[in-house]
């Protein structure tokens, strides 16, 4: 089955960048139709706990945006999809979208869970809890996703048919096929994303066989209220630790593992994940260990104050090397920078990588859009014009184009569709609601 | 005049409700009987129908709606099903297409909040759905159609500030087919980034990516630009903003050929601002070559009107007699783009103005530009700079009690964002221009954050910038040197780098790396009520998630005059901000919630109670009416600015107030219906 | 078909961006709690006056919690004002002895399942150790 939509702009990734920009084109009046790879809209952001530097709950400030784009009159919301060609020229993109089968009819689907109810198979859950939690072969992927709509992993499923006789609205669908739709439209933006630098990656780090050693994106889930444990443990024996570490720039700002830049969020979320779990574990120690402390966004250099008031400790050094005791205790061996750079050796009970971004998308082979040497999206002028790419019609925003945390990601959403918006508008020969041409007038020139 | 309120005044229709309870396909229907449910319901009175259904968001489900509302009359709607963020839209549009307001329906969460949470107990679930489901319906016979607030939206807006993000934003507005009206106060276009010698990440010549982007505003035929010009004041709202400018007068019409002569012959002498002060000017100058507009000014402090000026240029190029105008504007929107101001320290600070071989960070711009004060050379005093220390965080990241405050007593406790990046940059620019120069770099923490940032500070390490660390509580020392030094100034540091030993550097200049400090909008903070945060920055809605829009519906923000950023950041924020207005105004209106305060007039005693508690600027204000020969005080709402808080109706001393749609009277009336005996009902569960 | 009758009942006013969708995500996972429990969406909670909460225990109420969105609160003034009212109905409630703790102020976020049980549970426990609501002085009237 076949369908075509002719749209003004494509959003390609419904992170917070992606939502924010389909909603901010949307709301001047452009059909917008938004792909999202996953089953629920959301991205990295639906995941976290509390944000800095407001320790917002991130739900909270998520979930109506996820709602506004399935909502949204002119927005076409298009989960569990993936874009399969970008043919034709700047301004006039076809544009063939794929619809994966969820084995769920979606339009049937009532999102009440019956089926996850009767399905006797339980799977780890690595897409949204980092293998910690597990969910059902057939399932909702999250309780705020949108849509709430049920999903089968057909390569684990045994075929027993209890999800069928439960389903009231009769929505499964074993034999259900990729749908496809063609798209033609004026503008595409993409919203990519991020994902975190690979944590097993540094030998000196254990390479992730230490288990105790955990990263930042773990213990978001751990703090989230919706998280798998919904307390706060170590994950060798699950007992509360009581004397962490945070080793940052662990992916970033590291050549070795080609990865020189930084990654700009992690100082803010360690501080709020340390300032989270002192909350949670009043009696813990929590160490800190930093190159520098870059608390540079609105309001973040007071935060950082805060968690120094607080009692947790930074300590300048680069740690060198974890290793673990006989009871799985991390051992740190840190080089103290401020201390011309003395090596000494620290127990805690468990570290924390403060784990950096990486690209989460290669646009390049399939939407012509070359990236960088960081690898993220290709700015021609970053500073006048962030949200352009190398190719014309084609914009980037969120931490497509670099790490970013989620406020300067909903600028760059909010400048990308200023910039998609204004290519329509000249591009469509100024189809709708052209104001009236004054005189130009610049007047003391 | 204030309008009257229509609602209020017309009689009420006899409430003819239909209820519709869904089975949710088993979901709710396992738990709670719906079918009895429906029954016992279909007693009440005014229900004049009530269903229990499979699937109500269903074709066949919303269709029943629209059949009873046509055929039965059906005038208000109350479902139970799944939770009301589900499909509250969905049966709002049935409703309408209905042909009813779709305000006169009312959701009941029974799957959520009922089926689901109480599986062990169907006979109490039921009873609960029951009485919420009676609750529902006893605010349905209260409830009024609402209409969305609409309010003519000219599409027109004002950006004030020609900066980097004033002109970012006018011309992303501009783009999407709006009238831009842009005023700068100063007399040339460009704002800070016009002073700056290159740009980081770029590496790029500052005034060349100015001068792209103000031919592009220049090229928009949508906009209108004033420089010289300052709001003096404001009335309206959202869509309606009315806005007198003032327009200080120039003096000078146009380029004539002998010009320098006529700067020349000036006899007065004054600082250079574009310059911090590292050169002069004239009374009657240019801020600098190749500035929009380009033509000279009179600085009309400054200027005795001697008339020197006047005799050497052509005949009606310089007119000292010019008056400043005034005029009009109606707009939509306003973006303020006001922009920083450099942090200026105190005399004293780290040596500041005690030496004069102490700059800031802004100034070795200027001294490092080939069209600056020294054309270039990195020169001071009329000798080479050999060795030169950059100290971070002057005026950022300050403590209290450890720094001095400013005028209002706070310190500037945030960090400024650009300056670590710009002091890299430099420090590899006074390399190439003096590659013998020992180059001191005295940190707190190294902040280059952004793409492209961190090279910036690697290079410096290879280029063998000398890094020293201090603690913002042992602020670094700037004294004169002995007669016999060969350097004038000494630098002592505490230095965390190498066991908190105290190093005393001995160096030609001192360069202070100012932060930012946002220009002083004291008068249009005032006039547009929007808030300053602690930090003085202009305020936003929510720092996260509405970082461009401020509490003032129609009045956002762009670039520095919100909080310390880099060009591309403000350029951004510049374009964010564009696409705010582009939603408000594009339609020629502006729709909001119909969630607003309303009036009762039969009750309202002009108490002012509610006014004096609103949190909102203008939401509430206290009216003089007349009738028939009486004459008495009573609240107005004025919907464009109300949010709906309710803080009104809970002060009102008369319930006088309500928030349409969440009346007090519609939550009483749910309580006793909750709490009312059930209908008594034949046969069993 | 008066199964609730006889025992306590719980109002609770949520608002939509805070309690009333904590308790739409305690249903999404399918969690048990008792069902006395009545819960009415707000926009505001700052909308209720002090006479109010009493009237609410006058018709039969024997516990009302508001679940606002404490600081998180999209409007601004909500959580101070509601606070500030909360507490003149605490006098009203001291002056008719009524127990403060029939009426709480909880701040519940979207997610907030298992505060948003809590709050059920403590109340439920509390009125299982004071019994319900047994009306001392004549009910007040309503300011109208
Ligand atoms: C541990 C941790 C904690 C954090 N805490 C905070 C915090 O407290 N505050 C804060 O401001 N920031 C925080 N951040 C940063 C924050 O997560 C990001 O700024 C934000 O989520 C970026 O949003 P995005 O939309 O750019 O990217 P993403 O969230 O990555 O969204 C990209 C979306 O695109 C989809 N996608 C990717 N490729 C394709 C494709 N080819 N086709 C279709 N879809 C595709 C992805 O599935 C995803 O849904 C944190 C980050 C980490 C790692
Ligand atoms: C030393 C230094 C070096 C820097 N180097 C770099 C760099 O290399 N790369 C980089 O990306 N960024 C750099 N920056 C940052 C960059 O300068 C700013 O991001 C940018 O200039 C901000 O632009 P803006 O439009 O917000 O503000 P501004 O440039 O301050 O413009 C604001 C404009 O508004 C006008 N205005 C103010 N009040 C009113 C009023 N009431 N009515 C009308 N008009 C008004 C002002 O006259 C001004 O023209 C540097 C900053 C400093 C201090």
């Amino acid at each position: 089955m076949t369908n075509t939509l002719k749209i003004d702009a494509l959003v390609v990734g419904g992170g917070i960048a992606g939502m924010q920009a389909s909603l901010d084109l949307a709301d001047q009046g452009y059909q917008v139709a938004l792909v999202e790879k996953n089953p629920s809209v959301g991205g990295m952001m639906a995941g976290l706990s509390k944000v800095f530097p407001t320790l917002d709950c991130c739900s909270c400030i998520t979930t109506p945006k996820m709602s506004a784009v399935a909502h949204h009159a002119n927005i076409s919301l298009m989960t569990y999809s993936e874009v399969q060609s970008v043919m034709g020229n700047e301004g006039d993109y076809q544009v063939r979208v794929m619809k994966k089968p969820r084995y769920v009819i979606e339009d049937e689907c009532s999102g009440c869970r019956s089926c996850e109810m009767v399905c006797p198979l339980d799977l780890p859950d690595y897409d949204n809890e980092y293998g910690r939690g597990a969910h059902r072969v057939i399932y909702v992927p999250f309780s705020t996703a949108v849509p709430q709509k049920a999903l089968i992993d057909i390569d684990n499923c045994i075929y027993c048919g209890k999800c069928l006789k439960a389903c009231t609205t009769n929505a499964i669908d074993f034999a259900q096929q990729p749908e496809y739709v063609n798209i033609e439209t004026t503008s595409i933006v993409l919203a990519t994303g991020y994902k975190t630098t690979p944590y097993d990656a540094k030998k000196e780090y254990g390479g992730g066989r230490l288990r105790n050693v955990v990263h930042g994106m773990m213990v978001e889930r751990l703090l989230a209220p919706t998280g798998a444990y919904g307390r706060q443990l170590r994950p060798s024996d699950g007992r509360q630790p009581d004397n962490i570490a945070y080793v940052q720039c662990a992916g970033s700002r590291d050549l070795t593992l080609g990865v020189d830049y930084c990654s700009r969020v992690c100082c803010m979320y360690a501080i709020k994940q340390a300032m989270l779990l002192a909350g949670a574990l009043p009696m813990a120690d929590i160490t800190i260990y930093y190159m520098d402390i870059r608390a540079f966004g609105k309001g973040y250099e007071q935060f950082y104050e805060n968690a120094k008031a607080m009692g947790i400790q930074f300590v300048k050094g680069k740690v060198a090397r974890i290793t673990e005791d006989e009871n799985q205790n991390p051992i740190l061996r840190v080089e103290l920078i401020d201390q011309n750079s003395r090596v000494v050796e620290r127990k805690h009970d468990l570290a924390v990588l403060s784990v950096g971004m990486l690209p989460g998308f290669d646009p390049n082979s399939m939407y012509g859009v070359p990236v960088d040497k960081d690898g993220f999206i290709k700015a021609p002028n970053p500073n006048i014009s962030p949200t352009l790419t190398m190719r014309e019609g084609i914009f980037a925003t969120g931490t497509a184009t670099g790490p970013m945390d989620i406020v300067d990601s909903i600028i760059t959403a909010g400048a990308v569709a200023a910039e998609a918006a204004a290519y329509i508008q000249s591009h469509n020969g100024h189809r709708q609601l052209v104001a009236e041409q004054t005189e130009r007038s610049v007047t003391h020139a | 005049m204030p309008e009257k309120d229509e609602s209020q005044a017309k009689p009420r229709e006899e409430p003819r409700i239909g209820v519709y309870v869904c089975n949710c396909g088993g979901n709710i229907g396992n738990v709670v009987a719906c079918d009895n449910v429906a029954r016992v319901l279909g007693k009440l009175p005014n229900v004049v129908t009530s269903h229990s259904h499979m699937f109500m968001c269903s074709d066949p489900g919303q269709n029943l709606i629209i059949d009873d509302i046509k055929e039965k009359g059906v005038n208000r709607v109350v479902i139970g099903a799944c939770s009301l963020f589900l499909h509250e839209q969905t049966f709002r549009s049935a409703v309408e297409r209905a042909g009813l307001n779709p305000y006169l329906y009312y959701h009941v969460g029974l799957r959520e909040q009922v089926s689901w949470v109480h599986h062990d107990n169907p006979k109490e679930a039921t009873d609960k759905a029951t009485r919420m489901m009676m609750g529902g319906i006893a605010k349905a016979r209260y409830m009024r159609p609402l209409e969305p607030v609409r309010l003519d939206a000219g599409k027109h807006a004002l950006v004030i500030g020609g900066g980097v993000a004033g002109l970012r934003s006018a011309l992303d507005i501009a783009r999407r087919g709006l009238q831009v009206t842009l005023i700068e106060k100063s007399h040339y276009l460009g704002g800070h980034m016009a002073q700056w010698e290159r740009v980081f990440p770029t590496h790029q010549k500052a005034r060349v990516l100015l001068k792209e982007l103000i031919e592009r505003v220049l090229a928009e035929p949508n906009i209108t630009i004033h420089t010289g010009a300052q709001v003096v004041r404001t009335q309206g709202y959202v869509g309606n903003f009315q806005i007198k400018i003032r327009q200080e007068p120039r003096g000078v019409h146009g380029a004539f050929p002998n010009e320098q002569e006529a700067v020349a012959v000036c006899p007065i002498k004054q600082r250079r601002e574009f310059d911090y002060g590292l050169s002069t000017r004239k009374a009657i100058y240019r801020a600098y070559n190749g500035c929009v507009p380009e033509s000279l000014v009179i600085d009309w402090e400054n200027c005795t009107k001697c008339g020197e000026c006047v005799k050497v240029a052509p005949e009606g190029m310089i007119n000292l007699n010019e008056e400043a105008r005034e005029f009009d504007l109606k707009v939509g929107a306003v973006v303020l783009a006001t922009g920083f101001k450099p942090y200026e320290p105190l005399y004293g600070e780290m040596g500041w103005k005690e030496f004069p071989e102490v700059i800031t960070l802004a100034q070795l711009h200027r001294l490092l530009d080939d069209e600056g004060p020294s054309d270039g050379k990195f020169y001071w005093n009329g000798h080479p700079v050999r060795d030169v220390a950059i100290i971070h965080c002057v005026g950022s990241r300050q403590i209290e009690g450890v720094h001095r405050p400013q005028p209002d007593g706070n310190v500037n406790n945030y960090c400024s964002r650009v300056c670590c990046t710009a002091s890299m940059s430099m420090a590899a620019l006074i390399r190439q221009k003096a590659p013998d120069a020992k180059v001191y770099d005295i940190y707190e923490d190294i902040r280059t954050y952004g793409r492209g940032h961190e090279d910036y500070y690697r290079n410096a390490g290879k280029e063998q910038v000398t890094f020293l660390r201090y603690f913002a509580e042992e602020i670094p020392e700037v004294m004169r040197a002995d007669e016999s030094a060969d350097r004038p100034l000494l630098v002592k540091v505490k230095d965390h780098l190498t066991w908190g030993e105290t190093i005393e550097l001995p160096v030609d200049l001192v360069v202070l790396a100012t932060g930012m400090m946002p220009n002083p909008v004291d008068d249009l903070i005032g006039m547009f009520k929007v808030s300053p945060g602690n930090d003085r920055f202009l305020l936003e809605v929510h720092p996260k998630l509405r970082p461009v829009e401020t509490a003032v519906n129609g009045i956002v923000l762009a670039g520095t005059a919100q909080g310390p950023m880099n060009i591309q950041e403000s350029c951004a924020a510049a374009g964010a901000a564009a696409s705010k207005v582009a939603a408000l105004l594009i339609q020629g209106e502006v729709e909001l919630e119909p969630f607003v305060a309303v009036v009762d007039p039969e009750r309202c005693n002009g108490s002012g109670k509610c006014i004096e508690h609103c949190p909102q600027e203008e939401a509430l204000t206290l009216e003089t009416f007349t009738e028939n020969g009486r004459t008495f005080q009573r609240a107005v709402v004025t919907p464009a600015n109300c949010n709906g808080c309710g803080v009104c109706a809970g002060v009102c001393p008369n319930r006088a107030i309500d928030v349409a749609g969440w009346r007090l009277d519609e939550f009483e009336a749910m309580v006793e219906a909750i709490t009312d005996e059930i209908p008594a009902m034949e046969g069993a569960i | 078909m008066s199964t609730n009758e006889g025992k306590p009942k719980i109002l609770i006013l949520a608002t939509l961006s805070g309690g009333y969708r904590g308790a739409d995500s305690t249903g999404q996972s399918h969690l048990e709690y008792p069902p006395n429990t009545y819960i009415l969406p707000v926009m505001s909670a700052a909308i209720f006056r002090e006479s109010f909460y009493l009237k609410a225990f006058e018709r039969g109420f024997d516990g009302i919690i508001v679940m606002y969105s404490g600081t998180d609160s999209p409007y601004k003034g909500e959580s101070e004002r509601t606070a500030v009212i909360v507490n003149s109905a605490y006098e009203l409630m001291k002056k008719q002895e009524i127990d403060l703790r029939r009426l709480k102020l909880a701040a519940i976020c979207t997610v907030c399942v298992r505060p948003f049980l809590n709050e059920v549970n403590k109340m439920n426990e509390l009125l299982g150790q004071i019994g319900p609501l047994q009306h001392k002085t004549p009910a007040v009237q309503p300011v109208r």
